[in-house]
């Protein structure tokens, strides 16, 4: 038996809006993965359409105050709850303890920037006179209307790739005043509720938190989803990634219960001939790229998995010697090295070893990052540090490869982007960045291809 | 690498030999694990040994992990393959036919030259599979959800030693085959699956000459199944059209219906041929609807003869089931020897399961126990201890054309202990055999995901 498996149970707390409840009534998780959480009481977990949301009414400015509080006591951490947070995820997540670290160092900036979130409600809602009340609309006939941004009820089911899925859940439900039920991940267990406890440590009681609860159940869990997911207790289900989430959401979704979903994704760049310039740009491309493709180790939809390159096979081969190296480099949100990767991945690139002039693979299984060359993108999804290489003659061929489930677009150098951005929204790309850039989210900027503040809300009129 | 050619014979070393050699005996099951590990052990040494020299895969896995000798057990561990090595070929190679690279590909798993079949006017996978046949390479085909077939080398050797195995281990301990009686094969007459080929060996040591029935004599195409995977390939990159997918769709409904009809005439005569003793091997999908026609005709449960060998099996992927499929079935046959064994496509050296519903060890196939990863060895010291619980995984000794180290995806129970309840002795594999789900990992949710999510269920047959 291995030290994993001899631990205890790691013990999960639920908020309920805005109370924390503790207790070890039930047991989830496999061997070494095993949790305890309180109880579920259904009844808790809704907010009947019977009266308004505890913050229909509250003002945007008194929410951002308590927001940017949160986020001074989510940085402080006067109780050490968010420290205790850090710890337990480290022995859950499969995330590296240093990535943990810069993510929760993270949490309480998100909260604090007060002008980004402003910025989120200008660009998502059109300002606060949106969401504070009804704004006035002229309408061509020259009739005022009113217009609101009103506040939803929403259910999540949130990913747990990155703890800052958590916190953005939390920034964006609260600008919209609505309540909200957040349902946690498996694989991140604490960073809700952590977030949830500090908002009700800083407004004990305030609307803003009795508008939140987390809790877990085990995902598709009929017991639990057929008996909240109904139009009489919510508007709208926030779906994040698999395909087994959409399947169970579609069961739910009908007349007055829809489907917000963040689809799951997958991340390229696109890199020109002009890399081969100098040795300086193209050592500047290959850290670019292994920015890029490293971000959160590799787990996210913004992380770059397969690159397309012009130039020369001895050129293309030396991009991939220099990216292979910056691969392995420590930076925010990636560590130096990843988990060892799994057999089912090491035996797909082992059987590509033999194939030269086909393919070639720089580096090992340890962790620290592979490279794939190879004349086309490879069959399996390259994940856990692992970068598909694949020549082009000309960037454009790459769009044949290019799907609605690709996200971003890394593009260098940053020029090239111009030419090239038509003609991969078409094919069905979302976002086109710099190369290096695809981790610098900005909130306030569409999302997947649509405004989540504008989906999330119900817009409705006053004539 | 040194490739030496088909049909050139390597003498096989002598403690291999010996191992493989014991299942035509009486007692090939009755061997403690005490007497046979020591045997088994060295085999793999010289078996590793030779190989590190023949398959360029293994042999880079060895140079990777720094292992070159087996001394115990668990150095075996890090040499096994995942089964999707078989399958890490690019898909391309077969959509655009270029058969000499997947030749290339498969040299590297392979222990004889294979690279130099000739494939001029091939056209498709199944013609590249049948001159590698011509040419003394057996390949076995699999297909998983996924629709990319993996594709495993044998020699004709490796076959005959297959056959061999097969003919000392059906039955077991109860009968044994000796070309006696009719047999039902759910399953097409031919193709390069495992599926078939056991059905095939099945019908040869079991059968009396020209009284096996197949399920249909059209083979299973490979090309029907890469077909598949390609459309959805372009499918999922937005360029199949949907008039392609209809067209692909209702050939799919005509084959499936001639199949139907086919399975219809084929219930018939089994049922026809209950009271007399037969061998029946069928998916369980497929004893429910001859359960279903029995009942039809009024043919009540417990009516087959009690010499007869009725196994079922296959994967339960998939395929809507009632929850009480075993018992049902159980049920109906009820009174018949229940054969069985446990097995893969990757295994020539099946498992059979003795009265107790224990799967034994013949003495040719070293069974490794992993932990959930694969990574560490949970056998106990000298394989005598309890009950273990873990990832199958084994190193089979009979074959000559490829490696024979894997790790499954199954998860299994295995006992240790000194002596199965049915008398014999252990270690065995407990009758709770399940797929490797990854247990608590079920709703870890997370933003990255494929283009394979966008594609709906449109291409089920």
């Amino acid at each position: 038996m291995n030290a994993r498996m001899e631990q205890r149970p790691v013990p999960l707390c639920h908020v309920v809006k805005g109370v924390t409840i503790t207790g070890a009534d039930l047991e989830f998780g496999g061997a070494g993965a095993r949790f305890t959480t309180p109880s579920l009481h259904l009844d808790d977990l809704v907010w009947l359409r019977t009266q308004p949301g505890p913050a229909f009414d509250v003002p945007l400015a008194e929410i951002l105050d308590i927001l940017v509080a949160t986020g001074q006591w989510l940085t402080a951490d006067p109780k050490g709850w968010v420290a205790e947070a850090l710890e337990f995820t480290v022995r859950s997540s499969p995330l590296p303890r240093d990535v943990l670290e810069t993510s929760y160092a993270g949490l309480g900036r998100m909260f604090s920037d007060r002008a980004g979130m402003e910025f989120q409600v200008d660009q998502e809602l059109g300002g606060a006179a949106s969401v504070d009340g009804w704004r006035e609309v002229v309408t061509p006939a020259g009739r005022r209307v009113g217009v609101r941004a009103f506040p939803p009820r929403l259910v999540h089911i949130i990913a747990g790739n990155a703890p800052g899925v958590a916190a953005q859940t939390v920034i964006r439900g609260a600008l919209t005043k609505g309540v909200h039920l957040i349902k946690i991940p498996s694989n991140d267990l604490f960073t809700a509720t952590a977030i949830l406890r500090a908002l009700s440590a800083v407004a004990p009681g305030h609307p803003l938190a009795r508008s939140f609860s987390a809790v877990y159940w085990r995902g598709g869990d009929a017991q639990v989803e057929a008996r909240l997911f109904r139009a009489q207790y919510f508007d709208k289900l926030v779906a994040w990634g698999g395909e087994s989430t959409i399947r169970t959401a579609q069961k739910y979704v009908g007349p007055g219960f829809e489907l917000v979903s963040f689809d799951p994704k997958t991340s390229i760049s696109l890199i020109g001939r002009e890399i081969f310039a100098s040795e300086d740009t193209l050592a500047d491309a290959a850290e670019r790229a292994a920015v890029d493709a490293t971000a959160m180790n590799q787990q996210a939809c913004v992380s770059s998995r397969v690159q397309f390159i012009e130039g020369s096979v001895e050129e293309i081969d030396r991009f991939c010697a220099l990216l292979q190296v910056r691969l392995g480099v420590a930076r925010p949100g990636c560590s130096a090295c990843g988990n060892p990767l799994p057999a089912d991945m090491r035996s797909a690139i082992e059987g590509l070893r033999g194939l030269e002039p086909y393919a070639r693979v720089w580096g090992g299984y340890e962790g620290r990052g592979v490279v794939i060359r190879s004349e086309e993108p490879v069959d399996f999804h390259p994940d856990g540090r692992v970068v598909n290489v694949v020549p082009v003659d000309d960037l454009r061929s790459a769009l044949r490869y290019v799907t609605v489930a690709t996200q971003t677009v890394g593009v260098y150098p940053a020029p090239r982007k111009t030419g090239l951005r038509d003609a991969l929204a078409s094919a069905g790309v979302q976002r086109i960045v710099e190369l290096g850039r695809a981790m610098q989210i900005v909130a306030g900027l569409p999302h997947d291809g649509f405004l989540p503040l504008s989906r999330f809300v119900r817009w409705l009129n006053d004539e | 690498m040194e490739y030496k050619n088909p049909g050139e014979e390597t003498p096989m070393t002598p403690l291999r030999q010996q191992l493989l050699d014991m299942i035509v005996e009486p007692d090939a099951y009755d061997h403690p694990a005490g007497e046979l590990l020591p045997l088994q052990l060295a085999a793999a040494r010289e078996l590793v040994a030779q190989r590190l020299d023949q398959i360029s895969v293994l042999r880079r896995r060895a140079d990777d992990t720094g292992v070159h000798e087996i001394r115990t057990l668990d150095d075996l561990v890090p040499l096994l393959f995942a089964h999707s090595v078989y399958k890490s070929y690019p898909a391309t190679f077969v959509e655009n036919c270029r058969w000499d690279r997947l030749l290339q590909w498969l040299q590297t798993l392979s222990v004889d030259k294979v690279t130099e079949v000739d494939m001029g006017g091939v056209e498709d996978v199944d013609q590249w599979i049948e001159r590698l046949g011509a040419a003394g390479h057996r390949i076995l085909a699999t297909s998983g959800t996924s629709g990319k077939c993996s594709f495993l080398n044998a020699t004709e050797g490796d076959y005959r030693l297959k056959v061999r195995h097969f003919g000392n281990s059906l039955g077991w301990p109860v009968m044994k085959p000796n070309r006696d009686r009719a047999v039902f094969a759910l399953f097409p007459r031919s193709g390069p699956n495992s599926g078939i080929e056991a059905g095939r060996i099945g019908a040869e040591v079991w059968g009396r000459p020209d009284s096996a029935h197949f399920l249909t004599a059209e083979p299973l195409r490979i090309k029907d199944v890469s077909a598949q995977a390609a459309l959805r390939k372009r499918m999922a990159e937005g360029s199949a059209t949907p008039g392609e997918v209809a067209a692909f769709q209702s050939q799919n409904a005509e084959r499936a219906e001639r199949a139907q009809a086919g399975m219809a005439r084929l219930i018939d005569k089994i049922l026809e041929h209950r009271r007399e003793p037969i061998v029946l091997t069928g998916l369980w999908a497929q004893h429910l609807a001859i359960l279903e026609r029995a009942r039809t005709l009024g043919v009540p449960d417990g009516d087959f003869n009690p010499q007869s060998v009725v196994s079922a099996g296959g994967g339960v992927k998939n395929v809507a089931l009632p929850e009480d499929y075993k018992e049902r079935v159980a049920q109906f046959y009820a009174g018949v020897q229940r054969g069985g064994a446990y097995g893969m496509t990757e295994q020539a050296q099946i498992m059979p399961v003795c009265p107790a519903r224990r799967y034994h060890c013949p003495p040719g196939l070293i069974m490794l126990i992993l932990d959930g990863p694969g990574e560490r060895l949970l056998n106990p010291p000298g394989n005598l201890g309890g009950i273990v619980e873990g990832r199958f995984a084994f190193l089979d000794l009979l074959y000559d054309g490829r490696w024979g180290g894997l790790i499954s995806g199954d998860r299994v129970t295995a006992d240790f202990g000194e002596r199965c309840p049915c008398g014999r002795p252990g270690p065995t594999i407990l009758d709770t055999i399940a797929r490797y789900a990854q247990v608590g990992e079920e709703d870890h949710i997370g933003c990255a995901g494929t283009i394979d999510s966008y594609v709906s269920g449109a291409l089920a047959s």
